[in-house]
């Protein structure tokens, strides 16, 4: 496993049966371990689409994905041992306690006993949610619930973390804590997928940058090399400059 | 086996803090067992237990008319009620309902029969060539006796005619024993043997009723508690739909089915987690709903819910009507995507399998288009299996057809479920 790419994807399709043209159209990439990688592009780019094939959500029309050398029709299990999943939605029974819903998610890793209290003492810890890990998610804050929604994708210690706009409304110290923390995690080995609308976080965040548009990848490399490429100041007039200012929904 | 007591405990944590969904999944079925109970327990007595209430007017001189109304008293079928105002003052008592059925009896009633019959006997004997003297002079003059039955207008026609039945069998008797009065008076026999020959009407064709099932206990007979106790268990089961596919809805809106999708464990071991615990909450509803049937009915006046002699036999229905109900649920929660959908067509077609099922009224009273229909309703598999147990003290034998029905059903609806969630995908 370790000698295989985080994520390879060769010549991925995915067409909707409702719509005439593929939401993803023929893209390639591959991800090495340890890099963050940002998928930004506007409303509507094809990043969901990309994102939940990767995950195992969604089924791909055609072309290869493999994570870690397995693939979804052979490897399901294995790969969702190995991934971790943070949704933009707070994805959290909000009528159970913080550790009640983090103990069904260890448990639906398989992790149980000593370990996983130890694991979710840890994680509640880091993101200073210790005092109120017997409150239910419904009295927290926004902020609070961003944080524990986090914690729910990276208990299983996940080698390739997937987050979907993870600081979306949160104030600065929540977001702070949690870019902290993906740095973290990303310095232990872990490969982070990173979407967001947010271009500044993402040019600080990412190692890694593919710009998607109408379902394929316009624009790709560090953040560095993308702004040097496109003789831009930063990453937002970059975004503008490769998918226009045009609205699109 | 870690995932599957997770997701059980997650359901049941989730299920214990909805206070109001705990309210429609087990007090709502229990008061409504116990309104319904109540107010089919009148309809239920009328046809089987209570006499029903006749007003007669008897102008008769004679005997005939105090004979009928010795009759209808004795046959145990009848609250008669002797009414002395005028026959349109009656017909009045009758149209209103205050009494269900009028009878009024002309007062020439016995004098009108007696000739007739006299004039039969007299045709009779001279045709075997005895001439009776005594009425010979009698035998020119008579005329029909009519007795008017009326009925409350909202009396039913098969109601009517088995009343009329009754009737008939009261005055087909008086007239036999008079005829055969006459037959002995005509041929000089005394009045003292009159009792006797009453005797041998009764004694001639006797009729018993028996059971249709072979096994030593007596079968009981359909009454409110009888019917209504399984009926609403049955329906209070499969309105869980209501919650069970809320709960899968409301996962896949606020994007807790997708943290879980991308959580090991298949799409059966998630399901199994929902499936085991509103069976659970299926089975708890079953037990309290025989405990309301049992114990707290017969305080307020209804007969006690006999339960017959087979606990295997009840555990394997409530089993399987359990994971038919569940197993409806989450295919429509696989179906639909919100809430206000799911439940809208949940609580509805629960109502249409509850109403073809017999939930409501018993099947064998329904016409035969929708006797064909309540085949395929699980709620008439369930309500049949519990009714052969209670009331015909059925075993596991004897309603497995239903079982496997039910698991049938069960199986059907979560493997359309799954492939509804594979195409999505």
């Amino acid at each position: 496993m370790l000698n295989h790419e985080a994520i390879q994807v060769s010549q991925l399709i995915k067409k909707y049966k409702d719509s005439s043209t593929p939401a993803v159209n023929d893209i390639s990439f591959t991800i090495k371990p340890g890099t963050i990688w940002g998928l930004l592009g506007p409303n509507g780019a094809g990043k969901t689409t990309v994102i939940s094939i990767l995950c195992g959500l969604l089924k791909k029309t055609s072309g290869d994905v493999s994570i870690y050398g397995l693939n979804y029709q052979e490897n399901r299990e294995e790969i969702k041992q190995l991934i971790g999943v943070v949704p933009q939605d707070i994805a959290i029974y909000p009528t159970l306690t913080a550790y009640e819903n983090l103990k069904y998610i260890g448990n639906m890793y398989g992790l149980k006993g000593q370990e996983l209290k130890e694991r979710i003492s840890h994680c509640l810890s880091t993101f200073e949610l210790d005092h109120v890990s017997n409150k239910r998610i419904e009295s927290f804050s926004g902020g609070m619930k961003r944080r524990i929604n986090l914690i729910a994708g990276i208990l299983n210690k996940p080698k390739i973390l997937f987050l979907d706009e993870p600081t979306i409304g949160v104030d600065v110290q929540s977001r702070n804590i949690i870019i902290e923390y993906l740095n973290k995690l990303n310095s232990e080995g872990a490969t982070i997928i990173y979407t967001s609308h947010l271009m500044e976080e993402a040019e600080n965040l990412c190692s890694y940058i593919s710009i998607i548009d109408h379902g394929k990848i316009i624009s790709d490399g560090s953040p560095t090399e993308l702004l040097r490429q496109h003789s831009s100041s930063n990453l937002e007039q970059l975004f503008l400059k490769l998918t226009g200012r045009k609205l699109r929904d | 086996m870690l995932r599957l007591f997770a997701t059980v405990k997650k359901e049941l944590l989730i299920l214990l803090r909805d206070r109001s969904g705990l309210a429609i999944l087990f007090l709502m079925p229990m008061a409504l067992v116990t309104i319904m109970a109540l107010i089919q327990d009148a309809p239920f007595r009328d046809y089987q237990e209570l006499r029903i209430p006749v007003l007669v007017i008897n102008h008769d001189k004679g005997n005939l008319g105090k004979k009928i109304i010795d009759g209808l008293t004795n046959s145990k079928v009848f609250q008669v009620t002797l009414f002395t105002e005028s026959e349109i003052e009656a017909k009045k008592k009758v149209a209103k309902s205050d009494y269900e059925i009028g009878i009024s009896i002309p007062e020439d009633a016995s004098e009108q029969l007696n000739l007739r019959i006299q004039k039969f006997v007299t045709i009779t004997l001279n045709e075997v060539g005895i001439v009776d003297t005594r009425v010979k002079e009698q035998t020119q003059s008579t005329k029909d006796t009519t007795i008017s039955v009326y009925f409350a207008p909202n009396i039913k026609k098969s109601f009517r005619n088995s009343v009329l039945s009754s009737i008939k069998q009261v005055s087909s008797k008086l007239e036999t024993q008079s005829m055969l009065d006459n037959f002995k008076k005509a041929l000089n026999q005394d009045d003292d043997s009159t009792q006797n020959t009453n005797q041998a009407i009764d004694d001639f064709i006797n009729f018993k009723e028996e059971a249709v099932i072979e096994n030593q206990y007596a079968i009981l007979e359909l009454n409110s508690v009888q019917h209504n106790v399984p009926a609403w268990t049955m329906f209070g089961m499969f309105f869980i739909v209501i919650t069970l596919s809320g709960s899968i809805i409301k996962e896949r809106e606020d994007g807790s089915y997708l943290r879980i999708k991308t959580m090991p464990g298949s799409y059966f071991t998630v399901m199994a987690g929902k499936i085991v615990t509103f069976l659970f909450v299926c089975l708890t509803q079953c037990f309290l709903m025989l405990l309301v049937g049992i114990y707290l009915l017969p305080h307020l006046g209804l007969p006690q819910l006999i339960i017959g002699t087979s606990k295997a036999a009840i555990a394997l229905v409530a089993i399987s009507s359990g994971l038919a109900a569940t197993g409806y649920g989450v295919l429509v929660g696989t179906l639909f995507s919100t809430h206000q959908q799911s439940s809208t067509f949940g609580a509805v077609s629960v109502v249409i399998l509850a109403a073809l099922g017999g939930i409501w009224v018993p099947v064998y009273v329904m016409p035969e288009a929708v006797k064909f229909l309540a085949e395929f309703s699980p709620l008439f598999w369930g309500l049949s299996a519990f009714q052969n147990i209670f009331l015909s003290h059925g075993d596991v034998l004897s309603v497995q057809i239903y079982i496997y029905k039910l698991l049938l059903f069960f199986g059907f609806c979560i493997g359309i479920s799954y492939i509804i969630n594979e195409v999505r995908q």
